[in-house]
């Protein structure tokens, strides 16, 4: 037993240190040798790919970035090039937002995301916009007003930083889900440099099966999210007569076959708390306003959506049940377009705040 | 004294091992609605066969499955054994193949394979040759530190479920068993079939009380439609259908945003490939037993070593993935032998031995 | 006569050795002993007046019962002078061929009982072991009040002899712990144990181990908890120490000195401790795996902060750690051996000067440093420095299997010290087994 560990133990040494004297060879390269590109921007324009990656500059106390591109046939060619050139690798497993040109958008984006999906360095819970516009000058606005080595963009989409409910958030996995789905289209949020904050957003791309197919306004995302029971907390709500702000929202939903037509209810139910009035209104009346103006608002939406066939909000969802796997994938063409829905909001003010009047 | 907590532990960490990469693939492909038609089936194979094994087992108080079959015969012993040893060998071989691809592809894509390959088989030699029971006892120790760590990974994996996606329940395809002979099923036997044939090599100074085991198997149950429920859920069936390791990408979109580590799925991964690596190991060690007592003379040391060797040798001979698919496909054979046959002859062994038992007082 | 002879010739050699010629009632008696362990006049005095009684009583002055000491039958040369350097006085009296031993009056040589320097008490009791075999015995008798406890004593050692004591309690050891120790001390009493290596040696234990097979406490308190635990104590002379047999691996997180405390904060203290291990074993490995091989699993934040706290750094993450752990191992060896007043002087060298002066000139990046200092004070949260020792060198296996396969290293490089730690046994007893007081007379 004693002898048996004495060379066991030497054998785990050598077998240790040879791996590690062999490790030299293949191209471990530190943190430091790395580019991280926190943001790349993507366009298609004569059957040729545009790459833009934003890449923070490591070094101490200071916080840059720069700004590189190139064009390629292929995206993953391209960066390869990008990375040739460069004195680091570049890395992009810590990418975390995804530009996609309008264009390009509006082309498809397929195998663009396939290709994300395939590939495991870009992970797939990276964020996906659509620039409004060139991307060039989103990402010379993106390099002058950076303080946070870039990473700005990405706090303005994450849900714990400076996210708002009127911007879609949505991941490259959810977007390669649409793409296999029947019964689910997705919201991509629109942004442009803003005129005095980094980004704007001037409201989301309708996405289906890969393809921007109409937009809807910051509002109507809103919706959108509420409908997707992203906790639409903290919203302000502007009206004639009074701004609130939602505190809880859930939504119930009934799904019915009525004569091979499908029918939702659905009911949003809201608690929001009164945060400006303008002459005195009732409470009665903000929430009635509140009602009616979230009703119209999704109708219009609804039919918008209905007219391009892309079910972004996943209403497909609830007939899952009630369809058989062939009437589901005919779900986009035949159903959705005669799919009638009963919207209705429901709100409670919770309170009108730490005054007790409504008035002035 | 009672060390049935070391073998639950070491029952559980082999099939939590198994479970999450290949088996999710393979359910949903062999049938695209209620997959929990195809995961309660398996299980209820699993779970009988289990019950009949360790029956079997249970009636020769301190005897390992190959001292029963010398019992009653050498020839019989040899012709029934030989079968375990190539399967055991052949699953080694796949197992470390397809997890050190696995291994390559998801964490370190620039370490070479044979690398990789070399760590996995030298500590999976290195652990065995240490024995049985510090085997076990190593399974208990790695059970204590890992699985708080994947039962947080389990809570945090629901996180984008739709549980929509769970409807329709059932279709005529998956009430009819009709998927059952197909490939894709029968290789996702992999993942109940491997583990517990080792109870059967306990040695008699590692007491376990049979019930606490075939109890503990229930625990499995909930994993088994965790790993094929969580990207069901998440994906969508048509989407989750297109990726080699579902669960992994399922694991994948999760996003915790107050932790310091970004991908935390990484650690859930590398936990279930080291209860892989107790799994080799414990594969070794039954190797390492039939072969010494098929040839006696060889030392213990000498002959973890050369199977060490040949296993390694073996791997590193496998050029690609597709050869990896046709060695499963090969050892599926092998695979319902050993699942099968085994335990039946135990248990009817048992039989035998029970009613001469009964006789002849 | 040939004794008196033999120990004439002897002090030529040996000036410690006195010879002492005196009258005890009325007969002529020969002294002899080391003078640096007896103290003679005392010891006359008390011989002078054992005589006295004995005359008084009207018994035979050297007869065997009269009890002035011990008489050594067929006293040859060698035991006479082991009964001598063991501590004793030889009286050989003139008239009588007889040698008698008697215990003298000794010499302190002995520190007071004093609070412990390698462990410290916060609550409970504060006296410590010290060099004395029998003050030792004393204190930890004094602790364990029951009729249960059990001492066998041993001189170990052919050439240099050393008396030791084996402490245990009836009806709580195991019977077959108990014969494994007693055997493999019998057989082996010829062998020398000038350190704690000889004893390993000598109770068969293995030289190449990372887990020494005993733990060694300087508090009584542990002592007496281990035997009322069914352990077994080992006591050496002239060693402030009591060897526990076996060590076992919740030991290295479980004091007894928890217990003193509500059961809240004892079951804290340990989970802390527990972690205070794991971080130590991972933590510089962690670091290596995260930076070289596996920088995705960062937050980009952090990652960002560590490559341009890196960006001058000339050498890989492997190197860089072996360098400054290097200089935490030689911090912590070279504070072993200094004197006290020198103390701060290197932790403030070591500490402030040089921590601040190799971050700034770009030998390493600071958040390595902060990562270090983590883990070499968490390698202290274990109990017991032999355990702290046990615990450092895990981490250097994990540090390269990391800087080679990235996380899969070090969660692989977790496995193999699993396993190894669940190999080692002890007397059939196995490291990671939970010991369960109980009582076995039933």
């Amino acid at each position: 037993m004693i002898r048996n560990l004495m060379y066991r133990i030497p054998l785990l040494l050598i077998t240790v240190s040879a791996a590690v004297t062999l490790s030299g060879c293949w191209n471990i390269k530190d943190i430091n040798h790395r580019s991280l590109p926190v943001i790349m921007g993507l366009q298609h324009k004569n059957g040729v790919f545009q790459v833009w990656l934003l890449l923070p500059e490591a070094s101490e106390g200071r916080s840059n970035v720069r700004v590189v591109s190139d064009a390629g046939k292929t995206i993953e060619g391209t960066i390869d090039r990008i990375g040739k050139n460069m004195e680091t690798r570049v890395d992009l497993l810590h990418l975390k937002v995804i530009v996609f040109g309008q264009a390009l958008a509006e082309k498809g984006l397929g195998d663009t995301v396939s290709g994300f999906m395939r590939a495991r360095d870009i992970p797939a819970k990276t964020l996906a916009a659509i620039c409004d516009g060139e991307l060039e000058p989103l990402f010379d606005r993106l390099k002058s007003s950076t303080s946070n080595n870039g990473i700005e963009a990405y706090n303005y989409f994450e849900k714990n930083a400076g996210w708002t409910p009127q911007v879609a958030q949505t991941r490259i996995w959810q977007i390669y889900r649409s793409l296999h789905s029947y019964t689910r289209d997705v919201a991509i949020p629109i942004i442009k440099p803003g005129r005095t904050t980094t980004l704007e957003s001037t409201g989301s791309a309708v996405i289906k099966n890969g393809r921007m197919v109409a937009r809807i306004t910051p509002d109507e995302t809103l919706l959108y999210n509420l409908f997707n029971g992203q906790g639409a907390q903290g919203r302000i709500e502007v009206m004639d007569h009074a701004a609130v702000q939602i505190l809880t929202d859930r939504m119930t939903h009934q799904s019915a076959l009525k004569e091979g037509k499908a029918v939702l209810n659905s009911r949003l139910h809201l608690k929001v708390t009164v945060l400006e009035t303008i002459s005195s209104p009732t409470s009665d009346r903000i929430r009635q306003e509140l009602n009616e103006l979230l009703t119209t608002r999704f109708q219009r939406m609804f039919r918008e959506l209905q007219r391009e066939e892309a079910d972004i909000l996943g209403v497909g969802q609830f007939f899952r049940a009630r369809m058989s796997r062939e009437d589901l994938r005919d779900w986009r063409s035949d159903h959705y377009p005669h799919l009638l829905i009963n919207f209705r909001v429901d709100s409670i003010i919770e309170n009108v705040g730490l005054l007790n009047t409504m008035g002035p | 004294m009672d060390k049935s907590s070391q073998v639950i532990a070491m029952y559980l960490l082999v099939h939590i091992g198994l479970i999450f990469f290949t088996y999710p693939a393979d359910v949903i492909a062999s049938l695209s609605v209620g997959h929990w038609s195809a995961i309660l089936l398996g299980f209820a194979c699993h779970f009988t066969l289990l019950g009949i094994y360790t029956k079997g087992l249970s009636r020769f108080a301190s005897q390992n499955l190959i001292d029963i079959f010398r019992g009653t015969g050498k020839a019989f012993a040899v012709v029934l054994l030989f079968p375990v040893m190539a399967y055991l060998f052949m699953t080694m071989v796949v197992t470390v193949r397809v997890y050190a691809e696995i291994i390559t592809v998801v964490f370190i894509g620039n370490t070479p394979i044979w690398s990789v390959m070399l760590l996995v088989v030298a500590v999976c030699a290195l652990i065995s040759s240490f024995g049985v029971e510090s085997l076990f006892r190593t399974g208990v120790l790695v059970a204590i530190l890992f699985l708080p760590l994947l039962l947080a990974v389990f809570i945090l994996s629901f996180q984008n479920a739709d549980w929509r996606y769970l409807l329709p329940l059932i279709d005529e395809r998956s009430a009819s068993f009709s998927y059952v002979f197909r490939r894709p099923y029968l290789l996702s036997q992999f993942a109940f079939a491997g583990g517990f044939v080792f109870l059967g090599f306990i040695p008699s100074y590692i007491p376990y009380e049979r019930r606490k085991v075939v109890r503990a198997s229930f625990l499995l149950l909930p994993l088994f439609l965790i790993s094929v429920y969580i990207p069901l859920l998440t994906f969508g069936e048509d989407t989750a259908a297109r990726f080699q390791f579902p669960f992994i990408m399922a694991v994948d979109t999760v996003d915790v945003s107050w932790l310091m580590f970004d991908r935390v799925t990484v650690f859930f991964m590398i936990s279930l490939i080291c209860f892989v690596l107790l799994y080799l190991s414990l594969a070794m060690w039954k190797t390492v037993l039939l072969l010494r007592s098929g040839i006696p003379l060889i030392r213990p040391v000498q002959a973890n070593a050369s199977l060490a060797a040949v296993l390694y040798i073996v791997c590193a001979l496998i050029p690609d993935w597709e050869s990896v698919e046709r060695l499963l496909g090969w050892n599926l054979f092998l695979l319902a032998y050993v699942t099968m046959v085994i335990p039946l002859v135990t248990f009817l062994l048992g039989l035998r031995r029970e009613r001469m038992g009964a006789a002849r007082p | 006569m040939d004794l008196l002879a033999f120990l004439k010739t002897r002090q030529e050699q040996d000036a410690d050795l006195f010879l002492h010629r005196m009258f005890v009632a009325d007969q002529s008696v020969v002294l002899a002993g080391f003078k640096s362990l007896i103290d003679l006049p005392q010891t006359m005095m008390l011989l002078q007046q054992q005589a006295r009684n004995t005359v008084a009583s009207e018994r035979p002055l050297f007869a065997l019962e009269s009890g002035i000491g011990t008489c050594i039958r067929d006293a040859d040369e060698r035991r006479v002078m082991e009964a001598i350097s063991e501590g004793d006085l030889i009286l050989l009296p003139e008239s009588v061929p007889l040698c008698i031993r008697i215990v003298p009056v000794n010499r302190t040589l002995t520190r007071a009982i004093e609070a412990p320097t390698t462990e410290s008490v916060l609550r409970g009791p504060i006296s410590a072991f010290n060099e004395d075999l029998d003050t030792n015995l004393g204190i930890l008798k004094k602790l364990v009040v029951s009729p249960r406890l059990r001492t066998r004593s041993f001189w170990m050692g052919s050439d240099v002899r050393r008396h030791a004591v084996l402490v245990y309690m009836e009806g709580r050891i195991d019977p077959a712990l108990l014969t494994a120790i007693t055997q493999k001390i019998e057989s082996n009493q010829e062998t020398d144990v000038p350190d704690l290596m000889a004893l390993t040696r000598l109770l068969g234990f293995p030289k190449w181990t990372l887990v020494t097979r005993y733990n060694t406490t300087e508090l009584p308190q542990n002592a007496a908890s281990a035997l009322s635990k069914g352990k077994a104590v080992l006591l050496l002379d002239r060693f402030p120490f009591a060897i526990v047999l076996p060590s076992l691996l919740l030991d290295m997180f479980f004091a007894d000195n928890d217990m003193n405390f509500p059961l809240f904060y004892a079951v804290s203290f340990r989970f802390l401790r527990m972690v205070g291990v794991l971080t130590n074993v991972l933590l510089p490995g962690l670091y290596v795996a995260l930076v070289s091989v596996n920088p995705e699993v960062l937050r980009i934040e952090i990652a960002l902060s560590i490559a341009g706290s890196r960006s001058e750094v000339p050498y890989p993450a492997l190197v860089e750690t072996l360098l400054l752990l290097l200089i935490l191992e030689l911090t912590l060896e070279a504070s072993i051996r200094l004197p006290k007043t020198i103390g701060p002087t290197i932790t403030m060298v070591g500490g402030i000067i040089l921590g601040q002066a190799v971050v700034e000139a770009k030998l390493v990046s600071n958040i390595l440093i902060i990562i270090l200092a983590a883990t070499t004070i968490a390698n202290f949260a274990v109990i017991g420095f032999h355990n702290a020792t046990t615990v450092r060198l895990g981490k250097y296996l994990i540090l390269f299997l990391s800087a080679v396969y990235g996380l899969m290293g070090l969660f692989v490089g977790t496995v193999v010290l699993c396993a190894y730690i669940a190999k080692v046994s002890t007397f059939g007893i196995p490291y990671v087994y939970r010991w369960r007081a109980r009582d076995r007379n039933g």
